[in-house]
C-alpha cells in the first residue's frame, strides 16, 4: 500500500535512534565474558572470571542461588494467586448480574492505575503490625494485591469477547453459570490465561520497590535486591560482575518475551508502568 | 483454590438454604452455580486481597498523613517519659519552666520499696533495720543529705563506696523513667511530692508522650517548606517533558515509521522497543549507568576528543535531566507505540490506496490520515501516562537517587525518602503519608476525570443473560 514510498530513510531514521538500545544490550552480554584494556571499548581477552560469583558467595551477601530461589518463589506463586483470582473476579465482572456492578467495575478501573508509592508507607506499617515484615509471604500478598486490578480488567476484557451464543447455549443445557464457567468459558479463555500469567511472571520477576521495601534481608532477599545492593556497594565496584549478575537475572525475562512476544505486546498495550 | 474459598464462605448460606427447599434437591455445587450471587462469590477472594492491602493501606495513608508517626515515636502506641528534652519542651512550649525544675530534681526516700531492693541487694539486715526505725517515711531534697543522715546511724555502711551504694537504692526520680499510661505519670509525679493543676497535667501528657499524635503540622510543614515548591516544579518539569517528547511524541514517531516499513522490519523495531520496557529496571538502569559512568561508553568515545572522564549522569543538573528523561521516555514510548500501531492498523488500506494515487506524499497521508484517527488514542496515552509518570520514582532512585543536589527529586521520590529510606535513619512516616496523601488525591480525580472522559458506560454495559 505504500510502494510509492523509498522505505530507507525511516528504517535509517530509526535504526539510528535504536542504536543505544542495541548497544546497550549487546555490552551487556559481551563484557561478562571478556576484558577490555582500560579505555578501550574492544576486548582483548576471553574470560570466565565475572562469572565467579555462580561458585563462590561474595562476601556480605546472600548465596546467588538463595537469591534466585527466592525470585523464583515470589514471581511464581504470586502469578498463581493472580491467575486463579482474576479469572473468577473477570468472569463474575463480565457476564455476572450482582448488586453494585458497576461500582466495582468503577473501583478496579480506579485502583488498576492507582500509583504504588502511595499505599507504600501504610503497607510498610501494616506488614509491621502483622509480623509480615521481611518475609517473603507478606511481600508475595501484596504484589499479587496490587497485580490483580489489572489481572481482573485485563481477565474481564477477554471474557467480554467470547461470544454469548457459548454462554447459552450451556445454560440451555441445563448447566449452572459455576459450570458454564469452569467448563466453556475457561477454555476460551486459556491464550488470555497464559498471557496474564507470562506477564504476572515477569513483573513479579522484575519488581523491585515492594522487595527493597518490605522484605530487604539477606535471607528473603530477591534478585533485583540483591544486584541493586551489589551495585550500590562503592567499595567493591566491578562493572563486569554487576552486568553478569544482571544478566543471570534477565535471561528468564527474555526468553519468554522472545517466544510470546505477540501475547505479551497485548498486555502491555493496557500496560501499567511509566 | 477458588473453589474451596467459595465453599467456605458460602456453606452455610447453601445449607440453610437447602434447608427451606421445596423444589428438587440440588447438591450445593449447583445451587451456588444458579444462585444469583455467584457473581459476588467469583469476586470475593478479589475482593478480600484488594481489600487488605489496597483498600485498607489507601485509607490508612489517609490516617497517617494527619499524624506525626516517625521512627522516634514508633508505629505503635507511645510510653510516657520525662526526660532532658521533654522537660526542656515543658518550659518552651507551656511556659513551666518552675515545674520542669521541679520534676528534675532527684529526691531520696526512706520507703519500704527501697529497703527491700537493698535487702534483695545483700545489704546488711542490721543497718536496713535500723534505718527503717529511724528514717521511714523521710525524704531528702539531696545526696548528701541522705548520705550524712545514715552516717548518723550506729550499724552504718563500712565505707563511703558501701554507703553511695546503699543511697541509691532510695534515689526517687521521675526523669528517665517509662510509664505505661498517663495515669501512672502522674501518680509517680505525685508520689514525688508535686502537686499539678489540671493544666499542668496536661501539659505533661502532652511533653512527655513518645507515642505519635494526630495533628496537621505535616501539612502546615509541606506548604512553608521551600522544597516542596521545587520539588512540584521538577514533577511538572519532569511529567510534561518526558510526555512530550517520548510518551506521546516518540510513540507516534515510532507508530508511524514502522508503518511505512515492511513487516520484517517493524517487529524488528517494535520488539527492540518493548525491550527497554521488559527489562528489569535494576538492570536496565544498570545499563544506562555503563554508558554514563566515567569509565563508561560515552567517556570513552569521547576522549579521543580531548574530553575529561566523567560521570555524564551525576555531573550536572542538565545532564541529569537529560538521562532521566532518555531513561522514562524509552520505557514509556513503547506503549504508546503499541496503542498508536493498532490504531494505524485500524485505518482502512483503500485510504492510503486512494491517497497515493491522487498522488499525496507521505507527509500528506500522515497528516491528513494518520494524525485524525489517532485523536482519540492520543488522549488516552496522555491521560493514562500523566498519572504513571506523575506516581513513577523507580527509575530515579536507581539512577540518581534525586541528585545532584537534589536537583531531580520528584513527589514521589521525595515521599519515598521522606518515609522509608534516608540517610539520617530517622523515618518520617507521618510527613510521607501526607505527602503520599497529595498524589492519592491527585490519582483519584484524575482517574475519575478519565472515567467520564472515556465513556464508561460502555465498558460496562450489563449482562445479556439474565
Amino acid at each position: 500500500m505504500t510502494g510509492n514510498y523509498r522505505k530507507w530513510p525511516m528504517i535509517l531514521f530509526l535504526g539510528i535512534m535504536t542504536a543505544p538500545i542495541i548497544l546497550m544490550y549487546f555490552y551487556l552480554f559481551l563484557d561478562t565474558i571478556t576484558n577490555s584494556p582500560p579505555g578501550s571499548l574492544i576486548p582483548n581477552e576471553l574470560t570466565t572470571e565475572h562469572w565467579r560469583f555462580l561458585w563462590m558467595t561474595i562476601p556480605g551477601r546472600p548465596s546467588i542461588w538463595v537469591a534466585t530461589w527466592n525470585t523464583f518463589l515470589f514471581a511464581s506463586i504470586t502469578t498463581l494467586i493472580v491467575l486463579v483470582i482474576s479469572s473468577a473476579a473477570g468472569y463474575s465482572l463480565s457476564r455476572l448480574n450482582m448488586p453494585a456492578r458497576s461500582f466495582f467495575l468503577g473501583g478496579i478501573m480506579v485502583l488498576h492505575a492507582f500509583p504504588t508509592v502511595t499505599l507504600l508507607i501504610a503497607i510498610f506499617l501494616i506488614l509491621q503490625m502483622l509480623g509480615l515484615y521481611n518475609t517473603l509471604f507478606g511481600v508475595i500478598m501484596v504484589k499479587a494485591s496490587l497485580e490483580l486490578p489489572f489481572g481482573i480488567w485485563i481477565m474481564k476484557g477477554f471474557y467480554d469477547t467470547v461470544p454469548w451464543e457459548i454462554e447459552m447455549a450451556g445454560i440451555q443445557d441445563g448447566a449452572t453459570r459455576f459450570q458454564v464457567w469452569t467448563k466453556l468459558m475457561l477454555p476460551q479463555v486459556k491464550p488470555a490465561i497464559m498471557a496474564l500469567g507470562i506477564f504476572s511472571f515477569l513483573a513479579g520477576w522484575s519488581e523491585f520497590i515492594l522487595p527493597l521495601v518490605l522484605a530487604p534481608d539477606n535471607e528473603v532477599q530477591v534478585l533485583s535486591v540483591y544486584l541493586a545492593a551489589l551495585i550500590a556497594d562503592d567499595n567493591n565496584f566491578d562493572m563486569a560482575l554487576f552486568k553478569s549478575v544482571g544478566l543471570l537475572y534477565v535471561v528468564p525475562v527474555i526468553i519468554p518475551f522472545v517466544f510470546f512476544q505477540n501475547r505479551l505486546m497485548n498486555i502491555y498495550s493496557g500496560g501499567n508502568k511509566g | 483454590m477458588v473453589n474451596t474459598t467459595i465453599e467456605s464462605t458460602t456453606d452455610q448460606v447453601v445449607k440453610a438454604r437447602i434447608g427451606r427447599s421445596t423444589g428438587p434437591q440440588l447438591n450445593w455445587l449447583q445451587k451456588i452455580g444458579n444462585s444469583k450471587y455467584l457473581g459476588l462469590y467469583l469476586l470475593a477472594p478479589a475482593g478480600i486481597f484488594v481489600l487488605l492491602f489496597f483498600v485498607i493501606p489507601v485509607l490508612l495513608t489517609g490516617v497517617f498523613g494527619f499524624t506525626n508517626m516517625s521512627t522516634a515515636t514508633g508505629i505503635t502506641g507511645g510510653a510516657y517519659l520525662a526526660n532532658q528534652s521533654s522537660m526542656q519542651a515543658l518550659g518552651d512550649r507551656h511556659d513551666m519552666a518552675a515545674l520542669a525544675e521541679q520534676i528534675n530534681q532527684v529526691v531520696y526516700t526512706i520507703d519500704e520499696t527501697g529497703l527491700t531492693t537493698a535487702r534483695e541487694a545483700g545489704i546488711s539486715a542490721a543497718t536496713l533495720m535500723e534505718l527503717r526505725a529511724k528514717f521511714l517515711g523521710q525524704s531528702f531534697d539531696n545526696r548528701r543529705d541522705a548520705e550524712r543522715a545514715i552516717k548518723k546511724l550506729n550499724n552504718r555502711p563500712a565505707n563511703t563506696r558501701a554507703l553511695k551504694v546503699l543511697v541509691k537504692y532510695f534515689e526517687r526520680s521521675v526523669i528517665n523513667t517509662r510509664y505505661d499510661s498517663k495515669a501512672e505519670i502522674l501518680a509517680a509525679i505525685d508520689g514525688f511530692g508535686v502537686s499539678l493543676t489540671p493544666e499542668q497535667q496536661a501539659a505533661i501528657i502532652d511533653v512527655t508522650y513518645t507515642g505519635w499524635v494526630f495533628s496537621t503540622n505535616n501539612f502546615k510543614r509541606m506548604i512553608s517548606l521551600p522544597d516542596t515548591k521545587k520539588t512540584l516544579i521538577n514533577t511538572l518539569f519532569f511529567v510534561f517533558t518526558t510526555l512530550i517528547l517520548f510518551n506521546v511524541g516518540f510513540a507516534l514517531v515510532l507508530a508511524v515509521s514502522t508503518h511505512y516499513m515492511d513487516a520484517g522490519p517493524a517487529g524488528f523495531f517494535r520488539s527492540v522497543w518493548l525491550l527497554p520496557r521488559i527489562t528489569p529496571p535494576v538492570l536496565y538502569v544498570l545499563m544506562w549507568k555503563w554508558l554514563a559512568w566515567d569509565t563508561g561508553f560515552i567517556s570513552i568515545i569521547l576522549g579521543p576528543f580531548g574530553v575529561e572522564p566523567k560521570n555524564w549522569l551525576l555531573d550536572s543538573p542538565t545532564n541529569a535531566w537529560t538521562f532521566i528523561i532518555l531513561i522514562n521516555g524509552m520505557v514509556g514510548a513503547s506503549m504508546g507505540m503499541l496503542i498508536f500501531s493498532s490504531a494505524i492498523k485500524a485505518i482502512p488500506s483503500s485510504l492510503f490506496y486512494a491517497s497515493e494515487v491522487d498522488g499525496a506524499t507521505r507527509a500528506q497521508q500522515i497528516r491528513h490520515i494518520i494524525l485524525p484517527q489517532l485523536r482519540f488514542p492520543i488522549l488516552f496515552i496522555t491521560c493514562y501516562q500523566t498519572l504513571s509518570l506523575l506516581t513513577s520514582f523507580e527509575y530515579f532512585l536507581l539512577a540518581t537517587e534525586g541528585g545532584p543536589g537534589g536537583s531531580t527529586e520528584v513527589w514521589a521520590l521525595s515521599t519515598y525518602f521522606k518515609a522509608l529510606n534516608n540517610y539520617a535513619g530517622a523515618l518520617e512516616y507521618g510527613y510521607g503519608a501526607a505527602l503520599a496523601l497529595v498524589l492519592v488525591v491527585v490519582g483519584v480525580v484524575l482517574s475519575i476525570l478519565y472515567l467520564k472522559l472515556f465513556d464508561f458506560k460502555t465498558l460496562t454495559a450489563a449482562p445479556k443473560i439474565e
